[in-house]
């Protein structure tokens, strides 16, 4: 597993860290509950590191602690023992700079589209009028100009995914930890926000830890794959993507050459049998 | 084109598209308002059926009623209760009272929901604290309020400021428990959101928790207006020289039958309105709630 990050990579303006940090940096971490006065361990020992302005994808089969990663990571849970370091620092509460989405839109249904943008900013005290016109300008980004006074119960399945993430995207996130956000979707819309949220992302030069069941989803998007073994889970491969196509184009990237192969290779590694 | 008709053969298929695209907007809107038409229609069918059944029920009560004394004497008439209804609306005995018991009501009403509300919202702040308190709750939940009614004569005296005690007293608890509920009740999730936002504990509180919670608080707000007016009613049954419990106790005490109905005919029409009016608030208060 190469983690090696490329000067260039780490040149972005306003890093937080000297370069050649990674933003995310998982080491051994390992964290079990108590079920019942039983220790259940979920997660065994895992190491992962996300490169800057890397999209990384982690699959593993149902159940293998994946959201119990994602909640460590976001600092809502401590692990039982290991490091999680964020831009090269080990983690203290809430990591800043970091964006979050989940399968569940979590759309606030008092709130117009426009306003459940702006919350973010709200919370950080960025003044109304601003925050009103940032969110404006990430709404019509996403494809929801003359959306912004709808109502969440008045939008779509897609059209609310797509306010989700412009809320996330909105505050400007370095890292954007995405859990299973498209899962719900029907297969068209979701090929098309995939496809925005890849162009989004990669014109930015943001990070994203994507974790998802899809691994069509997964090889079509991510530079990188990470496959999870089941419970306690530690990582069982590792991919490098590499489908030679321009790699914000979810369709395209589903008819490359490799990429059938890359699907194969990680459906048998989640070795996935019948019960 | 500023405005002149487009040459016909370049025009041509852009007005059949047009045409087509209007005629399908056209078949649209006809579909919606037929939908709209058969819904009115089935809300019209249960109004009617509604007043059918209360006209029947009258009738049958003013027949069986009309030809026997004693029946007429023990379960009054709908014609005598008219007649009584007719009589205090000339005196204002009608308006005076209902005013009585509404201001009592709605006093009532609004400071046990403000003081339930408040108390009940604020102890999502604190699992500790509401763990402690829990049972306290639970056991002045239990209490019937009548049991209260001779202690609150004795603190607040025979005035109005009882029958609000009262009122207030019966409202409280619910208020409490319902909001609490609410605020309890918000989807996890939602909160580390916030959370990850960087909110503040109280801003998860005022942008999260609270409007999360406003439609269990109009629920409790439905059934506690009903709670308030029982309040309001139990406090001028125990004492009083005003109000429609005041003139359903005497009546009764009187035996004059269809002049108790006829005071319950406007409590339940205080109760009707006041049921409406929270309803109207609620839509209000709640815009997004009449989409979807």
């Amino acid at each position: 597993m190469s983690t090696v990050a490329s000067p260039a990579l780490a040149a972005k303006a306003g890093a937080p860290a000297a370069a050649g940090v990674p933003p995310l940096k998982v080491e051994h971490v390992a964290k079990s509950f108590d079920a019942d006065g039983r220790v259940v361990p979920v997660i065994g020992d895992l190491s992962l590191t996300l490169n800057e302005g890397e999209i990384v994808a982690i699959v593993g089969p149902s159940g293998c602690g994946k959201t119990t990663l994602l909640n460590t990571l976001c600092g809502l849970i401590a692990p039982d023992s290991g490091r999680v370091s964020w831009f090269g620092e080990a983690m203290s509460g809430q990591p800043a700079g970091v964006g979050y989405m989940l399968q569940k839109d979590l759309l606030l249904p008092w709130r117009t589209a426009l306003r459940n943008v702006m919350l973010g900013l709200e919370i950080r005290g960025v003044p109304a009028s601003e925050a009103e016109e940032r969110s404006h300008v990430m709404l019509d980004k996403l494809g929801l100009h003359g959306f912004a006074d709808h109502y969440p119960t008045t939008l779509s399945g897609g059209m609310r995914q797509r306010v989700a993430l412009a809320r996330t995207l909105v505050n400007e996130p370095d890292v954007l930890l995405l859990d299973e956000p498209f899962a719900a979707l029907d297969f068209q819309t979701k090929l098309l926000i995939e496809s925005d949220t890849a162009k989004l992302v990669r014109e930015s030069r943001r990070s994203v830890l994507l974790i998802t069941h899809d691994i069509e989803e997964a090889v079509s998007i991510a530079d990188r794959v990470i496959v999870l073994s089941k419970r306690p889970t530690r990582v069982k491969a590792v991919y490098d993507i590499a489908l030679g196509t321009e790699r914000t184009d979810m369709i395209a990237a589903r008819e490359s050459a490799g990429f059938v192969d890359y699907v194969r290779r990680i459906w048998s590694d989640l070795d996935v049998t019948r019960n | 084109m500023n405005g002149s008709p487009p040459p016909p053969r370049a025009g041509a298929p852009a007005g059949v598209d047009a045409a087509a695209h209007a005629a399908a907007e056209d078949a649209a809107s006809m579909r919606l308002a037929a939908h709209r038409r058969s819904r009115l229609r089935a809300s019209l069918l249960v109004l009617a059926s509604q007043i059918a059944l209360l006209a029947a029920f009258i009738a049958f009560w003013e027949y069986m009623t009309a030809f026997d004394k004693q029946a007429a004497f023990m379960f009054g008439s709908p014609s005598a209760i008219g007649g009584f209804l007719l009589t205090m609306a000339r005196d204002g005995s009608l308006w005076r009272d209902t005013y009585v018991t509404g201001v009592e009501t709605l006093l009532g009403f609004l400071v046990g929901n403000v003081i339930g509300t408040l108390v009940g919202l604020s102890l999502w702040y604190s699992r500790f604290v509401s763990r402690v308190i829990e049972p306290f709750v639970i056991a002045l939940g239990s209490i019937p309020i009548i049991a209260l009614a001779p202690i609150i004569i004795i603190w607040f005296g025979t005035g109005l400021t009882s029958k609000i005690a009262m009122s207030t007293l019966s409202v409280v608890i619910v208020a409490l428990v319902t909001s609490y509920k609410g605020a309890v009740g918000v989807d996890d999730d939602q909160i580390n959101l916030m959370r990850t936002l960087g909110a503040s504990k109280f801003q998860i509180f005022r942008k999260l928790v609270v409007p999360a919670s406003l439609s269990d608080i109009f629920a409790g707000f439905r059934l506690t207006v009903g709670f308030a007016l029982i309040g309001a009613i139990v406090g001028e049954f125990m004492s009083s020289s005003e109000g429609l419990g005041h003139a359903i106790f005497k009546a009764g005490s009187l035996y004059i039958i269809p002049k108790v109905f006829a005071a319950l005919v406007a409590t339940i029409a205080l109760a009707l309105v006041l049921t409406f009016i929270v309803g109207k608030v609620e839509k209000l208060l709640m815009p997004w709630r009449r989409l979807g």
